[in-house]
């Protein structure tokens, strides 16, 4: 019997990275695959696969464990907000733990040295550090926990994949619209570490996490091991884009100067809040809490009562843009603080632990990578 | 006036929400009585949030007797089952699309209907937008000179918050974006240029009987001559959503979002021109749940018969079956690898 005949539990079943490991799953030949979906009507991806989804929420021990069931293997790629990343894990690694799984891949990332590694991360040893990201540390928190479930006996395997890209990747369907709109700087030339993983080399990793017993309690980088910087993966999209782009440069020192000359904390703090109400899951959390559910109703109504000059007054008065769009100056988009760290690191992760221990060879290079991106882009409209 | 009509809704989902409860709130005609839903707390919880005078409950074999009529919204696989029961029972039945997901299911309603002499109308609330009949004006005066033929797109990623989720069953929404929003687009379609004498399909479904992505080419013979034309649906990707006719003369564009006007691309001394048409309105702005609502209660009254009747919808419903049955598979080169690691790609 191999893996490939086990009941195999993927959360995070809805996103980029847990919709291809179901996909792959089903055209490796398994015929029980359980998908456990937190939002079902983000489930069209999988909808189409022979498998079985259950809902719920990893933040619902109960559900977590019924949904689970006598699964045999784990993948977890399911997410959520803040310290929920961590309860969320704890819940399923107890679940899993009273199963008794043979095996649960962790879908941790190579954040968890931060948005802008330092040099000496390169490899799996460095230790941890406090980021003051609260996604970077708590997905760091969430290793521990896994490490810890892993020590008491639970097999556990660990991947840190870094920019994951291919069909279905935000990195490109954001990176392709913002393009088409001028809207991309380079930083320091393009020069940053891009890391890239090419979505099907990461999900190699995971079956091979199903059956090395070499990688039980390890955590791996998981790149597609070549040097392609920002300014390679960017350029690639101008390419598939078929257009010509001029992309500003600008130093960090230039970036943050512009942070700095924003507006005081009143304003800049309306303009956060806007900005940070529009992520779904944060509007989502907030309307659990019953009094800020009643200002939040009391401010749609509110809304709903103006008409759309008037909402887009407001709107423009507390700075919230239509989604993506950068702020420019002198003609120079200027990239966010996410996106100046991310591209601002020079560590190139090292892959020899996995190729070492997980047997792990990326089997798909970047020209192959983006040769499928566009094919993707194609299909679906973007181009 | 005649004395209001007694409905209650089947099924408390997002459609009843947002559309088919603000419709009856707003006609005089009819008079709500009940609220019915598989879980009677979602029943009573519309009613309190609403402030409706009616009652909730959680089997719908109760209201026979204190209902002249019914709305089904219930999931797709209740659809002809309850509406039978309902005719059975006497009651006029307004059902959600589609009717059934088998047609030969629509041609027993359409039959028990026509045997107890009651409406049962079908929700294509798309026909009762402007467009449809614009755009049949349209054809009628031979706006577009010769028709070339027609490419209709409509998606984007699926955003619909089912109580249910019974879109990704199989065996409760009987398959995927063809049946969901396709059932809408060649129900007009079959309306505007005739039935399909021929097609051809593909889908990305890889074994759930859920496809996401559909292609298909058409081809009819109708009121305009043979015409061809190609649809895409999808439930993951931003489509153009919309559908251009084009002809010698003239092409008509139906863009989703103003689903009240048709926009005309055509020549005038030389240069290119666009013309939008829309109906001249009085009186209180209305929505194609509100027309259908309307439609529904005249053709009780007998005034009126239903925009799409039952055999309209089983005809859509054979369509949808020949698609499936010719099903081709739509390619994803980009998804092809081999599957395993540590084989050669």
């Amino acid at each position: 019997m191999t893996w490939r005949d086990k009941t195999i539990f993927v959360t995070g079943a809805t996103g980029f990275i847990g919709g291809r490991v179901c996909e792959r799953l089903i055209q490796a030949g398994c015929k029980n695959v359980c998908a456990f979906v937190h939002t079902p009507h983000r489930a069209a991806r999988i909808g189409r696969l022979p498998i079985q989804m259950r809902f719920g929420s990893l933040l619902n021990r109960a559900a977590v464990r019924e949904a689970l069931g006598k699964a045999n293997l784990v993948v977890h790629c399911g997410l959520g907000v803040g310290r929920g990343i961590v309860e969320g894990t704890e819940n399923l690694l107890q679940a899993a733990a009273a199963a008794g799984v043979e095996r649960f891949v962790h879908m941790s990332t190579a954040a968890v040295y931060g948005l802008t590694p330092k040099p000496g991360t390169e490899t799996e040893d460095a230790p941890l550090p406090h980021t003051g990201e609260p996604y970077c540390d708590n997905k760091g928190r969430a290793e521990r926990v896994v490490l810890r479930f892993g020590r008491r006996g639970l097999p556990v395997v660990i991947l840190r994949p870094s920019i994951v890209y291919g069909p279905y990747s935000a990195w490109s369907t954001r990176l392709i619209p913002d393009l088409k709109a001028r809207r991309v700087s380079l930083i320091n030339g393009g020069n940053g570490a891009c890391n890239t993983t090419y979505v099907d080399n990461l999900i190699d990793a995971v079956f091979l996490g199903f059956e090395n017993d070499k990688a039980l309690g390890e955590a791996f980088f998981i790149t597609d091991g070549e040097r392609v910087t920002w300014g390679d993966f960017i350029q690639a999209h101008v390419k598939i884009l078929g257009e010509d782009v001029s992309l500003p440069n600008l130093t960090p020192e230039e970036i943050q100067d512009y942070y700095r000359r924003q507006p005081g904390m009143v304003m800049g703090s309306f303009r956060a809040a806007g900005q940070a109400l529009r992520s779904r899951e944060l509007r989502q959390l907030l309307l659990r809490i019953p009094a800020t559910k009643r200002v939040l109703d009391g401010i749609w109504h509110w809304s709903a009562s103006l008409d759309e000059s008037s909402r887009e007054r407001i709107r423009a008065r507390v700075g919230i843009r239509p989604a993506g769009l950068a702020m420019v100056e002198n003609h120079r988009p200027m990239p966010d603080s996410d996106t100046l760290m991310t591209q601002s690191t020079t560590v190139f992760f090292s892959i020899e632990k996995a190729k070492k221990l997980l047997g792990y060879r990326p089997r798909v290079d970047f020209t192959e990578g983006m040769a499928r991106v566009e094919q993707w882009l194609r299909f679906a409209n973007y181009l | 006036m005649n004395d209001p009509i007694r409905i209650a809704v089947l099924g408390c989902g997002t459609i009843t929400r947002s559309e088919h409860l603000p419709a009856i709130l707003r006609n005089a005609e009819v008079r709500l009585v009940a609220l019915v839903d598989a879980t009677e707390e979602r029943a009573a919880k519309l009613i309190r949030a609403s402030n409706l005078q009616c009652r909730a409950c959680s089997d719908y074999r109760t209201i026979w007797g204190e209902v002249d009529a019914v709305i089904n919204a219930l999931p797709n696989h209740l659809h002809a089952p309850v509406t039978l029961e309902a005719i059975g029972a006497g009651v006029h039945v307004l059902c959600e699309k589609p009717l059934a997901i088998h047609s030969a299911d629509a041609r027993s309603c359409a039959s028990a209907a026509e045997a107890k002499n009651l409406v049962l109308a079908v929700g294509m609330n798309r026909r009762f937008q402007d467009n449809h009949r614009l755009l049949r004006a349209v054809l009628d005066e031979r706006r577009l000179g010769t028709l070339k033929g027609y490419d209709w797109q409509m998606g984007g990623p699926f955003d619909w918050n089912s109580a249910s989720a019974f879109y990704f069953s199989r065996e409760q929404a009987g398959g995927g974006v063809l049946l969901d929003y396709g059932v809408h687009l060649l129900d007009s379609i079959v309306s505007w240029f005739g039935p399909a004498v021929d097609l051809q399909y593909e889908d990305d479904d890889w074994g759930s009987g859920i496809e996401a992505n559909v292609r298909l080419s058409l081809q009819h013979s109708g009121p305009s001559g043979a015409v061809s034309g190609q649809i895409r649906l999808s439930r993951t990707y931003l489509l153009s959503n919309r559908l251009l006719v084009k002809g010698t003369e003239a092409d008509a564009e139906l863009p989703l979002e103003t689903p009240d006007a048709v926009v005309l691309h055509h020549a005038m001394q030389g240069q290119a021109v666009t013309e939008t048409l829309a109906f001249s309105r009085s009186g209180r702005p209305s929505t194609s749940f509100d027309r259908q609502l309307e439609n529904f209660i005249r053709s009780i009254q007998g005034r009126e018969k239903p925009r799409v009747d039952a055999e309209q919808a089983a005809y859509v419903l054979e369509l949808i079956e020949r698609c499936y049955a010719n099903r081709q598979r739509l390619l994803e080169p980009w998804s092809e690898v081999d599957a395993l690691p540590g084989v050669a790609s």
